[in-house]
């Protein structure tokens, strides 16, 4: 180990103070930006809203782009939520003690960006009061949903990615609620004591605790790479040119864990700076971060050029009639997306330099999400545009309620993470105090290092 | 009925439990309550074993069964015939019934989780909000003197009650807690509070 994750050695109760004072009573440039997200996501409802009340023909959907920006969000939102559980599952079961302040900022960031994906399926629908049509039940003209639809196998594998990624951040936050429980008073008391559940951190609960959170961790990892890749088979089982590929699944897979990596970067450094936390998000955190980012890049390039070069050594008709319309129409964003996923995060994050450095890594992870989103916008909307029937070829442009609808839900997930960071601790308390708790400076040579205490 | 002493430091707290277990008291009596992990030993010797999950096992086929039953037992009851398909279609059952059984593992994990801290509890219990700043809590559990009695599940009454066993109850908590205050206790708690 040639860097401590945080130097410094202070008391619990300064270290309790510290990570909870996200808690604190909020500024009023809190309640500022909590407004102006509210108002966005007012914006959006109402755009909505006018949709459902005249119909889809505000949006830009048309034979035969039926498949637009509603649906490039909900896989994009669905893998952005990918990375926050999978890398602290992954980070968890490999023992990565650098990890600990991440955490609570990946899960949560998890189970936001579900819940706002889940949406786009239901906003996508049109006739949107029957959305209940989704739910396997009986209804009164005998009919059960069909199973041989993707969008049901959608809903199944959102449904329990919703509930086990809310479920392991639950669980890992239990101890911090009972500390938290332990300082509070009023509304706050109460809330914290029912969901700190009567934890006293026996030693008996504290086994019976770190075994289920290695489990669960073992188990979310099958379900996140199960969810994106059924959301990819929505499009690989299809015979749509472009999309009728067996490399979707792991190549989405993929996509989803190099935009949530992005993401998880781009939080950490908002909430390091908006609750003062540089003393436990240290550039050793992003300069891990930024390895683990650098791999998926590649994996990404990869993946990609498999996919591209596949297409075209075949030159099958009309797969380069897609590619070629593709980069000929949206040449720009395609370039931006080769700069943004690819070429600057590989070029970039080679340097430990630009690894440690915060507003460069900002600058990538904002870009690599920016790439992200063209990335599903040219999957979808070229492939539809120029089908296998040149005489209803067409093409796409998202209309101001899309877009509306599309703000509201980025402002959505950023009020839904403000308000989450205000009420509940945005730094794994424990975890952090358990690393501390453990790490001693002890004399080698002619220096002194830390060595950590532990069972094995 | 328990007392609970409260310690500055991992040392005096483990200086305390040395004594208690030299004056006759079982390591199954005692027990510590931190706010960080402490590895088994530092403080209290605790039974590793658990069987929540074979609960999570239980739980995971029950979810294998009901997600197959929903979506080829749905087919075989409401058939949708589609081309020369089968009525129950691999892929999708297949699907719905991986979702299901994760689904039920990752419920079942955290159910069997709380059921095995028997969690939330049903009565009030010793504790100290100071514990959650660092403080380092020993809770011993006090025996009706001179009966034998389990103090755990699994535990039998001998691993239990040790030479203390002879004491009457207020004998064995006077005890304990000349022995904690020995160790240097902040303080001893025998109100429950949560």
């Amino acid at each position: 180990m040639s860097e401590p994750a945080h130097p410094v050695t202070k008391s619990a109760t300064q270290l309790n103070d510290e990570m909870l004072s996200s808690l604190r009573t909020p500024t009023w440039k809190w309640y500022g930006l909590a407004l102006f997200l509210g108002a966005v996501v007012a914006w959006g409802m109402a755009a909505f809203s006018y949709q459902v009340y005249t119909g889809m023909s505000v949006t830009g959907l048309d034979r035969p782009v039926m498949w637009g920006v509603y649906i490039v969000n909900f896989v994009f939102w669905i893998g952005l939520s990918h990375s926050g559980t999978m890398v602290s599952a992954i980070l968890r079961l490999s023992q990565a003690n650098w990890r600990r302040p991440i955490l609570r900022a990946a899960e949560t960031m998890t189970v936001f960006c579900v819940a706002v994906g889940g949406l786009f399926p239901l906003i996508h629908l049109g006739r949107n009061w029957v959305f209940f049509y989704l739910i396997p039940y009986p209804n009164q003209r005998g009919l059960w949903p069909n199973f041989r639809s993707a969008l049901l196998w959608d809903a199944t594998a959102i449904l329990t990615y919703i509930i086990g990624s809310s479920l392991f951040l639950y669980l890992g936050m239990l101890p911090d609620l009972a500390v938290a429980r332990d300082r509070a008073r009023g509304w706050r008391l109460t809330l914290y004591t029912v969901l700190a559940m009567g934890w006293r951190g026996t030693a008996r609960e504290w086994v019976i605790f770190q075994r289920a959170s290695t489990l669960m961790a073992a188990l979310i990892i099958p379900v996140a790479v199960s969810v994106h890749s059924i959301v990819a088979w929505d499009f690989a089982v299809t015979v749509v040119p472009g999309w009728h590929s067996t490399i979707f699944p792991p190549y989405f897979v993929i996509g989803a864990i190099h935009s949530g990596i992005a993401a998880v970067i781009t939080l950490m450094i908002i909430i390091r700076k908006a609750f003062h936390l540089e003393e436990y998000l240290t550039p050793l955190h992003f300069d891990n971060m930024g390895k683990l980012q650098l791999v998926i890049a590649l994996l990404w390039s990869y993946a990609y050029f498999v996919e591209v070069q596949t297409t075209w050594y075949a030159h099958e008709p009309i797969e380069w009639e897609v590619f070629g319309f593709m980069s000929h129409t949206y040449t720009f964003i395609l370039l931006l997306m080769l700069f943004g996923n690819a070429i600057l995060p590989i070029m970039a994050l080679c340097f430990r330099r630009l690894r440690r450095s915060i507003p460069v890594m900002l600058a990538i992870a904002v870009l690599i999400n920016v790439g992200m989103f063209i990335e599903r916008f040219l999957i979808i909307v070229p492939s539809l545009s120029h089908k296998n029937m040149p005489f209803v070829w067409g093409t796409y442009r998202p209309s101001w309620v899309e877009l509306s609808v599309t703000a509201g839900a980025f402002a959505g997930f950023a009020l839904m993470y403000t308000l989450f960071a205000k009420t509940f601790p945005m730094v794994a308390v424990t975890d952090v105090r358990e690393h501390e708790s453990q790490r001693k400076l002890v004399p080698l040579g002619r220096t002194r290092l830390p060595s950590l205490a532990g069972k094995e | 009925m328990e007392l609970l002493g409260i310690f500055s430091n991992l040392e005096s707290a483990a200086s305390a439990v040395d004594g208690l277990v030299r004056a006759g008291f079982t390591e199954a009596q005692i027990t510590s309550l931190t706010s960080t992990p402490c590895p088994d030993g530092v403080l209290v010797k605790t039974d590793q074993r658990t069987w929540f999950r074979w609960f999570t096992l239980a739980c995971g086929i029950a979810g294998a069964g009901a997600g197959f039953l929903l979506a080829a037992g749905t087919a075989w009851v409401y058939p949708v015939q589609t081309g020369d398909k089968p009525i129950i279609a691999f892929y999708p059952t297949g699907i719905v019934t991986y979702e299901f059984t994760m689904l039920f593992f990752l419920v079942g994990t955290i159910v069997g989780m709380f059921l095995e801290m028997r969690l939330p509890p049903a009565e009030k219990r010793l504790y100290a909000p100071e514990i959650s700043e660092g403080r380092i809590g020993i809770c011993i559990a006090i025996h009706p003197g001179g009966e034998a009695v389990a103090c755990g599940e699994g535990v039998g009454p001998a691993e239990c009650v040790g030479p203390v066993a002879s004491l009457s109850a207020g004998e064995q908590k006077s005890l304990a807690r000349k022995i904690m205050r020995e160790a240097e206790a902040l303080r001893i708690v025998e109100e429950a509070t949560s």
